[in-house]
């Protein structure tokens, strides 16, 4: 068992009510080891950047099928900034077309996975990211 | 975020959420940095009103848990929730879903939600809860909550943690063997039947007040142990609760017990954290051979035991 369990928040901004992806993703992300906090739909990017906080989690996921994120992932990278969190991994999955990678990963997007991404791919991803940060944080 | 221990206790001590977060992170991870925090902030504890509220899966801990929040916030107290959900004991992993159902705090700076994974430790709580609470304890939190995962039949830990238990029922869900079996039925301050807009209610409610009569029998000197309804999906029921809950801490500091209380988790902490290093220390002694020892059936468990504690006690000697 992992001593120090990667702690991620998995949220959905707005009034985008399609949790299918999220759930599957939580549970692959549970299965990997890691502690997966939900925080429930209809979240503003304050409520989720609060609850990053509170929770002191490594990573913030945002699951975003219904547009707005173009706003709304902006405001949340800015929101956990000056909250000085910005050394949280901000991941965004779901329906994003290409032609908004560029203005999210300006705002602060650290990575995007698009429709189809295979769960083992985003398990690998963080799993490689955690192995770093805590190479680097006993270094 | 400073990385050093004093600076996050001093800065959890003025309230800082996000210094609060991570001395939390620190204890659950068991960070080394973890002893240290806790020796800055402990002077500052021994305030908080600590409230357990357990119950079985699906008795609505929660939601009922939001709704006492909201009754506290409308009279001005500050409120910290530890809401602890089982980890996996093959993956480690965790689902931790308790915020969801109190998201309408969510931005209240007077409310703190931190969500736990029991991390391998059995009694319906982490190892880290009682430190967590600690630190909650310190930042000037005026009630404690301790949401333990939904528990079975002798999952008490929280008794041993809180001043106040709150022990959660709802109609249909046990027959009177499984109340009679469970011991969290000896244990809670208060008890609730939430849903109680349900079909079995009053049947529910009669249960727990024979077995509450009972128990008053065989503890005589115990005030009466109130029964009270609540349909905390609706809102119905947080203000008796909160009351009685302030009541029993009144009864606790009459009596002197609310320092006893706190004085007894303590020493139970103490207790623990020396047996856990004895036997690290132990087990560092004997290796692996002790182990192969006993898989060949050379010495059994006892006998192992035995001769580790001799070792132990020989370098102690030696010192």
């Amino acid at each position: 068992m992992n001593k120090r369990p990667l702690r991620v928040l998995l949220a959905k901004l707005g009034m985008d009510t399609h949790t299918v992806g999220v759930t599957i993703i939580g549970h692959a992300l549970r299965e990997a080891g890691m502690e997966v906090i939900f925080t429930g739909l209809k979240q503003t990017p304050e409520m989720v950047c609060a609850a990053a906080v509170q929770e002191d989690v490594d990573v913030v996921g945002i699951s975003t099928l219904s547009a707005g994120h173009t706003r709304s992932l902006p405001r949340l990278a800015r929101l956990l900034r000056e909250a000085g969190a910005e050394d949280k991994l901000l991941v965004a999955g779901g329906v994003i077309p290409e032609e908004d990678r560029a203005v999210l990963e300006e705002a602060g997007v650290d990575r995007i996975f698009t429709m189809g991404s295979d769960t083992r791919d985003i398990v690998a991803y963080l799993d490689q990211w955690w192995a770093e940060r805590q190479a680097e944080e006993a270094a | 975020m400073g990385q050093d221990a004093g600076d996050v206790a001093r800065r959890l001590l003025t309230g800082e959420i996000a210094a609060g977060a991570r001395a939390i992170r620190w204890l659950d991870d068991r960070d080394p940095r973890g002893p240290a925090l806790l020796a800055a902030v402990y002077p500052h504890t021994g305030r908080a009103q600590i409230v357990g509220i357990t119950g079985p899966p699906g008795a609505g801990k929660s939601t009922l848990t939001d709704m006492l929040v909201a009754e506290w916030r409308s009279r001005g107290m500050r409120v910290a929730v530890l809401a602890v959900d089982p980890s996996s004991p093959f993956t480690g992993g965790a689902i931790l879903g308790d915020r969801v159902r109190m998201a309408r705090h969510a931005l209240d700076p007077g409310v703190f939600i931190r969500s736990l994974g029991t991390r391998g430790q059995a009694g319906g709580l982490s190892r880290s809860t009682h430190d967590a609470a600690l630190v909650f304890d310190a930042m000037g939190y005026d009630i404690v909550v301790v949401e333990t995962v939904g528990v079975g039949q002798d999952e008490i830990d929280v008794v041993n943690l809180a001043h106040t238990t709150i022990i959660v029922a709802v109609p249909g869900l046990g027959d009177e063997i499984q109340a009679v079996k469970a011991g969290i039925m000896e244990a809670g301050d208060i008890f609730v039947v939430n849903k109680a807009d349900r079909d079995g209610y009053d049947a529910t409610r009669r249960q727990m007040e024979m077995m509450l009569h009972l128990r008053a029998q065989s503890r005589p000197a115990q005030p009466e142990t109130p029964v009270l309804r609540s349909v905390a999906a609706r809102g119905e029921g947080g203000a008796e609760i909160v009351e009685a809950i302030a009541a029993h801490r009144t009864r606790l500091e009459g009596a002197g017990d609310f320092a006893r209380r706190n004085g007894l988790r303590a020493r139970a902490q103490v207790i623990n954290l020396v047996k856990d290093a004895l036997t690290a220390r132990a087990l560092e002694l004997g290796g692996d051979a002790i182990f192969d020892a006993v898989d060949a059936r050379r010495i059994d468990p006892h006998g192992a035991a035995e001769h580790l504690l001799r070792q132990l006690d020989e370098r102690i000697i030696a010192a």
